[in-house]
């Protein structure tokens, strides 16, 4: 699929200038240099280094009490300087090439002020200057961060899964424990995760090296996916093969408990243990996958390490445990690739106990706000 | 026969490009006319045989499709096929319907271009033409799931109802154990285009001098004549080269007839093998309403006996008297090979089981589609409706 990316406020433009970097280095083609950066602190800007310069849009600059240095997670007042700024934000929209692209991609962290609130008028915006679908990447914040967060990302996820057709979301709390680090010392890595999983699924077929598949899923499929609305997450597994060729991995088991005689998998088994395990490990938010209405599946790797039964199996198995009547399941062949690896999205998935215990600490933080 | 042969969508683009494959490499002439249309991009950008003017993309400007496909949606294939009807008639106008026999609309039933615009295709076909128009059409495994089932369930009742016979290829009858993904689908489409072509192709040479067995085009079409969905048995055997030549020279001598005899056994066990081996779709063959069977291979290995106690055999399996036999004499081919054409085939418990899949899916897809918005809306707000979204 084609895509503009939109960045929001810290988070969505740090991703953003990420995802940029990825497309760069794989020769790939998904954005072509559609980007935008908003934000409503100036200094934000400074740490891209692939949003080019004309791309940063300052939000709320001559706002009294904003002033290009950001709105202090006061999400109320970024969503109403982005009301004022509309028609100019309106402009900005011009420099993406939206004829040529099949959606755009909103992305914003939820927690603070900025992505929240000036993403969710973005997002309303984008219903009326676009007909193509409008997608939102959001992350949540990690419960380690202020109950404001908290409060900000439960409102402003109502708002984005309202003004989409469908958000994709990475809950950083899943994925983040003190023990390693603070949370912004993690930015990078957490961000990692999450291009390596959004590029897996959303730029299926955009890189240069793509060949074409056997079983294709087209960006018609991915839309139809993600055309449920609603909350989506992704999965992903992945096996490093041996160098020396695939035959020499494919007779050892990928779970090598250090003894050599082990019995031997078969490239079936392991074909399906893949699917298995990009279900089951952790989701970009973790959520019972048998609450997703549609599925999405992309096995990718070379061809001969891609076994076809297996695939048949692990796509039936999903299908199964989803209880989801549309599962979307293709091959990405990629000769050269060192590794095989299987990435799934799950699309309006309706039971995340993430989401639910957002919304009970968005509540209290508002009770005690009045 | 001599055919036109039009392959829609991924799968049957394959198809298609496949038949010509083994057309080319066994020196037959039966596809006179080769179009692919689909509506991927991608996907046309396939095959190795069919020439890039004769690749048509549909649904380029259609608002859902855009040039990279239908999302797997039956109802959006056919709606592109006909917003662009007037692009896929031009095309056939390039179609010399003069030259051709009959018209062959290749199509996997399972995915959104081949199931929605297959039918539209053919419709189209059917008001240009008086030719007959026969379909073929790959039918979804049972791994593939609820979706392409319901796609498949439904496209079979148009195809059925549209083309003069259906021959019905059924995905999971090659799946094979140790195959990768990209072997599954090449074998697959090889095994297809093999049985099709050697049936098809065969009386192709109505002009050269023939023996009184040779097959016929008009036997073909006869058979297909009954309508309904058929399958393909096909069994095949290397030639022994020094025993064709040997058989040549001996033929007026005293060990013809010990040859004839063992050719006309193996004739007769090939066409055996060919109908309790893997079909095209699995069938009861006492449910078929007529039957033909081509012996295509070295002429020196043929044998009449052989071939009327085959068609005595396949009246009696079959249960029908309407059994056609005959040679397709192919020079210089290195095995002899059994196809069995079953007509209008009742029994088919995999296209039962495909319709059963298929209604599982559509009812858990009319549910999924019913509780979908509140579901979304339970999940984002709160039990007592505190929150309030910021935009």
């Amino acid at each position: 699929m084609k895509f503009a990316l939109v960045g929001v406020g810290g988070a969505g433009g740090r991703i953003v200038d990420r995802l940029r970097r990825e497309e760069k280095a794989a020769g790939g083609s998904f954005s072509n240099g559609s980007l935008l950066a908003f934000d409503t602190t100036r200094a934000a800007f400074e740490q891209y280094d692939q949003i080019p310069l004309d791309r940063h849009v300052l939000v709320g600059d001559t706002h009294p009490e904003i002033r290009g240095e950001g709105v202090d997670g006061d999400v109320e007042l970024a969503v109403s300087v982005a009301r004022e700024d509309r028609d100019e934000l309106h402009r900005e929209f011009d420099k993406l090439e939206l004829h040529e692209l099949d959606a755009v991609v909103v992305v914003a962290g939820l927690g603070g002020g900025t992505g929240g609130g000036v993403g969710g008028v973005i997002v309303e915006s984008l219903q009326t200057l676009t007909d193509a679908p409008v997608y939102g990447l959001v992350v949540l914040p990690d419960e380690s961060e202020p109950e404001r967060t908290a409060l900000n990302a439960a409102r402003s996820l109502q708002s984005f899964v309202r003004f989409t057709d469908g958000v994709v979301v990475f809950d950083n709390d899943s994925w983040h424990d003190d023990a390693q680090g603070t949370l912004a010392e993690r930015y990078d890595e957490l961000n990692g995760h999450l291009t390596k999983r959004v590029l897996a699924v959303l730029a299926l077929g955009e890189l240069a090296d793509a060949e074409i598949a056997e079983n294709t899923l087209d960006s018609s499929d991915l839309m139809k996916t993600l055309g449920t609305g609603g909350v989506s997450v992704i999965g992903h597994a992945e096996i490093t093969l041996e160098s020396g060729g695939g035959l020499l991995s494919r007779l050892l088991s990928p779970f090598r408990n250090g003894t050599e005689d082990e019995p031997t998998e078969t490239l079936a088994m392991r074909t399906q243990d893949l699917i298995k395990r990009a279900a089951t490990r952790r989701l970009t938010v973790s959520c019972s996958i048998d609450s997703a209405d549609r599925a999405f599946l992309v096995l990718s790797g070379p061809p001969a390490e891609c076994s076809r039964k297996g695939f048949e199996s692990g796509r039936f198995w999903l299908e199964a445990q989803t209880d989801a009547a549309e599962v979307f399941a293709g091959d990405d062949p990629r000769p050269n690739a060192s590794v095989v690896s299987a990435s799934i999205l799950f699309a309006n998935v309706t039971d995340v106990p993430r989401i639910e215990a957002l919304k009970q600490r968005a509540v209290a933080a508002q009770r005690e706000d009045r | 026969m001599k055919l036109a042969t039009i392959g829609v969508g991924n799968a049957g683009t394959k198809v298609l490009d496949r038949m010509l494959e083994f057309e080319n490499a066994t020196n037959r002439n039966l596809c006179r006319h080769a179009m692919a249309i689909n509506t991927a991009r991608t996907d046309l950008a396939k095959p190795d045989y069919v020439p890039a003017d004769r690749r048509v993309l549909i649904g380029d400007t259609h608002q859902k499709a855009k040039g990279h496909g239908v999302g797997g949606d039956v109802e959006v294939g056919a709606d592109v096929a006909k917003t662009d009807i007037e692009e896929i008639r031009r095309a056939f106008d390039d179609v010399e319907i003069h030259d051709v026999d009959a018209i062959l609309v290749c199509a996997g039933l399972g995915g959104g271009t081949g199931s929605g615009a297959g039918p539209v295709v053919i419709d189209e076909l059917q008001k240009m033409y008086d030719e007959p128009v026969y379909g073929l059409g790959v039918l979804p495994g049972k791994y593939e799931g609820g979706r392409p089932a319901l796609n498949a369930a439904r496209s079979l009742q148009s195809f059925v109802t549209k083309v003069d016979n259906f021959i019905g290829f059924d995905n999971d009858a090659w799946r094979a154990r140790d195959q990768t993904i990209e072997e599954g689908y090449d074998e697959m489409n090889e095994e297809l285009a093999t049985r099709i072509v050697t049936l098809l192709a065969a009386g192709e040479k109505d002009d050269t001098d023939v023996a009184e067995n040779v097959m016929d085009s008009s036997d073909i079409m006869r058979t297909l004549d009954t309508g309904g969905v058929s399958s393909i048995g096909y069994a095949a055997s290397p030639v022994d080269e020094q025993k064709g030549l040997l058989s040549r020279f001996a033929s007026n001598g005293e060990e013809f007839n010990a040859d004839e005899a063992t050719d006309a056994t193996k004739i007769k066990g090939l066409v055996r093998r060919a109908v309790n081996s893997r079909l095209t779709i699995q069938c009861e063959v006492s449910s078929a309403d007529r039957v033909l069977v081509v012996i295509s291979g070295p002429p020196e290995t043929f044998a009449r006996k052989g071939l009327e106690a085959s068609r005595q055999w396949l009246e009696q399996k079959a249960d029908t008297v309407e059994v056609l036999a005959g040679d397709d004499p192919r020079e210089n081919a290195t095995e002899l090979a059994a196809v069995v054409l079953l007509s209008n085939v009742t029994k088919t418990p995999r296209i039962d089981e495909i319709q059963s899949q298929a209604v599982d899916a559509q009812n858990k897809i009319r549910e999924l589609d019913a509780v979908r918005e509140q579901e979304i809306e339970e999940l984002i707000t709160d039990e007592n409706d505190e929150l309030d979204p910021v935009v």
